[in-house]
């Protein structure tokens, strides 16, 4: 017998690895009409990790002191050997983990995937998407450039907007009554510690419930597609003469995984500056209002509503009221019809949101 | 009642995350530009004049060279203040290089300087009073300086010096360019400044000779910068080289696995 295979089994004996990969891997069988959108999943997994290990990485030399913090971002970049590869993976890593969770979150609404039972996974996927969105803000300001700066003077300043509470909010926010040196602890803390503790949480809290719930069946290629499940008792959905996870889907995820990390190190070394304007790289002056500081892509849509409407407080409440719509979706939408050709008012809608979204954002970043 | 918690939760946590609001503030006219601003006469050219000059463009407003107070149109013109008014002609340097003091000096060297009363050209002759133009090797032309003399010699020394000034122009644009994608131009932008600053000392030099040895220096200078952009730029190329095998190595391996998948397809 040779080492590994001894190694193995004295394992197994103690601890029935064996078992855990029937389960898990082999035995773990998926839709045989799965596709490829399944693998989003997977991708954003990947893309959390890289997150936290190139976070991790940049910890190293990173100094969270307003007096320091331009200067060390600037050594990681020029002083430190390989330091501009890790911060850029990490603050291009932050925009393209956000386009994979939107596209994860179309997908799941094309297939109505969110419906019974699956609730509960939508509503975690929802928080999630906003988690990453606020972890992402942070993050921004650590740089303390001018971008960082007053990017997050305007995006804290929307907060006075609340009725009542908002400019205390906004002081809370900012730990003072400008953004300074108090603002940027209380964000690293965020960014760093708090954020991803909640993050990984809540990821695991979505994982537990898919496994509870079973892979969603998609609803392509087959005659019926309504939803089956009645409601009447827990039902795990098996998906019995599926497709093994390993190493059948395993290899499709990979390939997605690795498809994703050829866009990312191609925006890292052929787009470098994608995730910044000039502003990015000059110290944060309080005294001196760049002329164009704009959100990063994913806010801009907010940003234009905010802009177009004759109030900010208006404009607060059509988000929160959309984003209250989109979070409460499995809740509102009850047909158990899943095919999106079969849903032409669903569709109008998801295809109307999606333009408008577009639009929006088209209109903020060149207005 | 737990769902209306989350929302709240989602909809406090989506406040927390809304860009908002315009965020270019511009900083308020002083009181000097509000009063003359209206006036249609020759108190209000001024202006005018000065919103299209340097001055202008780095905020430098008109109590920066007048003095007064610039908040308070009551006293905005009181000595007390700090007012000073419009300089004689003889004192037209002084006025001036109290901000510019090495350009006083090369000035008052040159033979412009040494002319100064006695018909001579000060700052405003060739710079203007209010439309002042960034200083550059144009200022030396022939409708300007044959109001005076013949263009004959100030055509020689422009001359010599042109290709420097396109070299210290070039050299400015490419840190420029490397400053804006993050790259530590500190050390290059300071060495750029100091051999600008030589360089403008020449430009109140009429010796041709001084000129022409003083070009030669500061274009050995610049040629040392240009050695280290290069040194940047090579390696920005080589790092593209590097991420084109990452890339492609990468979708090499994702199509190794797509290929692979297939195989247990089959099976």
């Amino acid at each position: 017998m040779s080492l590994l295979k001894r190694l193995y089994r004295f394992v197994d004996l103690r601890i029935g690895v064996g078992e855990i990969t029937d389960k898990e891997l082999t035995g773990y069988l998926l839709p045989r009409n799965i596709n490829g959108w399944y693998s989003l999943g997977s991708i954003l997994l990947f893309a959390f990790a890289l997150q936290v290990v190139t976070g991790m990485l940049l910890l190293v030399y990173y100094v969270p002191d307003a007096e320091k913090a331009f200067q060390s971002v600037n050594h990681i970049m020029n002083g430190v050997p390989y330091g501009w590869l890790i911060r850029l993976i990490h603050a291009v890593g932050s925009n393209t983990m956000i386009a994979v969770l939107i596209l994860h979150m179309l997908s799941t609404l094309a297939m109505g995937s969110y419906k019974s039972p699956r609730e509960l996974n939508w509503v975690t996927g929802f928080l999630l998407f906003s988690l990453v969105q606020g972890i992402s803000l942070t993050g921004y300001l650590a740089p303390w450039s001018q971008l960082s700066f007053w990017a997050t003077t305007v995006a804290t300043n929307s907060v006075s907007a609340l009725p009542v509470a908002g400019p205390g909010m906004v002081e809370f926010l900012r730990g003072g009554k400008l953004v300074g040196p108090s603002t940027l602890g209380r964000f690293f803390a965020l960014h760093v510690a708090f954020l991803p503790l909640v993050i990984g949480v809540v990821i695991a809290v979505h994982v537990f419930l898919l496994k509870r719930t079973g892979i969603s069946t998609p609803p392509f290629g087959k005659g019926d597609t309504k939803n089956a499940w009645q409601g009447e008792s827990y039902r795990y959905e098996s998906h019995p003469g599926g497709i093994p996870f390993f190493p059948d889907f395993a290899l499709h995820d990979l390939s997605s995984i690795l498809i994703y990390l050829a866009v990312l190190f191609g925006v890292v070394f052929f787009w470098p500056t994608m995730p910044f304007t000039p502003d990015a790289f000059v110290p944060a002056d309080p005294f001196k209002t760049p002329a164009h500081i704009k959100p990063e892509w994913y806010f801009l849509a907010n940003y234009q509503t905010l802009k177009i409407l004759p109030n900010e407080l208006l404009g607060l409440t059509v988000q929160g009221v959309a984003m209250t719509f989109l979070a409460l979706l499995p809740f509102i939408d009850r047909s158990p019809e899943r095919h999106p050709l079969k849903r032409p008012l669903f569709l109008a809608l998801v295809v109307t949101g999606i333009v408008l979204w577009v639009g929006l954002s088209v209109w903020g970043h060149l207005s | 009642m737990n769902m209306l918690r989350a929302s709240t939760l989602i909809l406090a946590l989506l406040s927390l995350m809304l860009p908002a609001g315009s965020p270019c503030a511009q900083a308020p006219e002083t009181v000097c530009i509000q009063c003359h601003g209206s006036l249609q006469d020759k108190l209000g050219a001024p202006v005018g004049l000065w919103r299209t000059s340097i001055h202008a463009e780095n905020d430098i407003s008109c109590n920066g060279c007048h003095g007064g107070d610039p908040k308070d149109a009551a006293y905005a013109m009181s000595p007390a203040r700090g007012f000073i008014g419009v300089p004689s002609e003889v004192d037209t340097p002084g006025f001036c290089g109290r901000c510019h003091p090495g350009v006083l000096k090369d000035y008052l060297s040159s033979a412009h300087g040494k002319a100064l009363g006695n018909g001579g050209p000060t700052c405003v002759t060739c710079h203007g009073n209010h439309d002042i133009v960034k200083a550059t090797l144009s200022l030396i032309n022939e409708k300007s300086c044959t109001r005076c003399h013949s263009f004959e010699r100030a055509r020689i020394i422009r001359d010599a010096m042109q290709g420097t000034e396109a070299s210290i122009q070039g050299i400015g644009e490419r840190i420029g360019g490397f400053q804006a994608t993050g790259v530590d131009t500190e050390r290059l932008a300071k060495g750029l400044f100091a051999v600008r600053n030589s360089f403008h000392s020449l430009f109140h030099e009429v010796n041709v000779t001084r000129v022409k040895s003083e070009s030669s220096r500061i274009n050995a200078e610049l040629a040392k910068l240009d050695k280290d952009l290069r040194a940047i730029e090579d390696a920005r190329e080589r790092r593209k080289v590097a991420g084109a095998i990452v890339v492609a190595g990468l979708l090499a391996a994702a199509f190794l696995a797509h290929l692979l998948r297939k195989s247990f397809e089959k099976r």
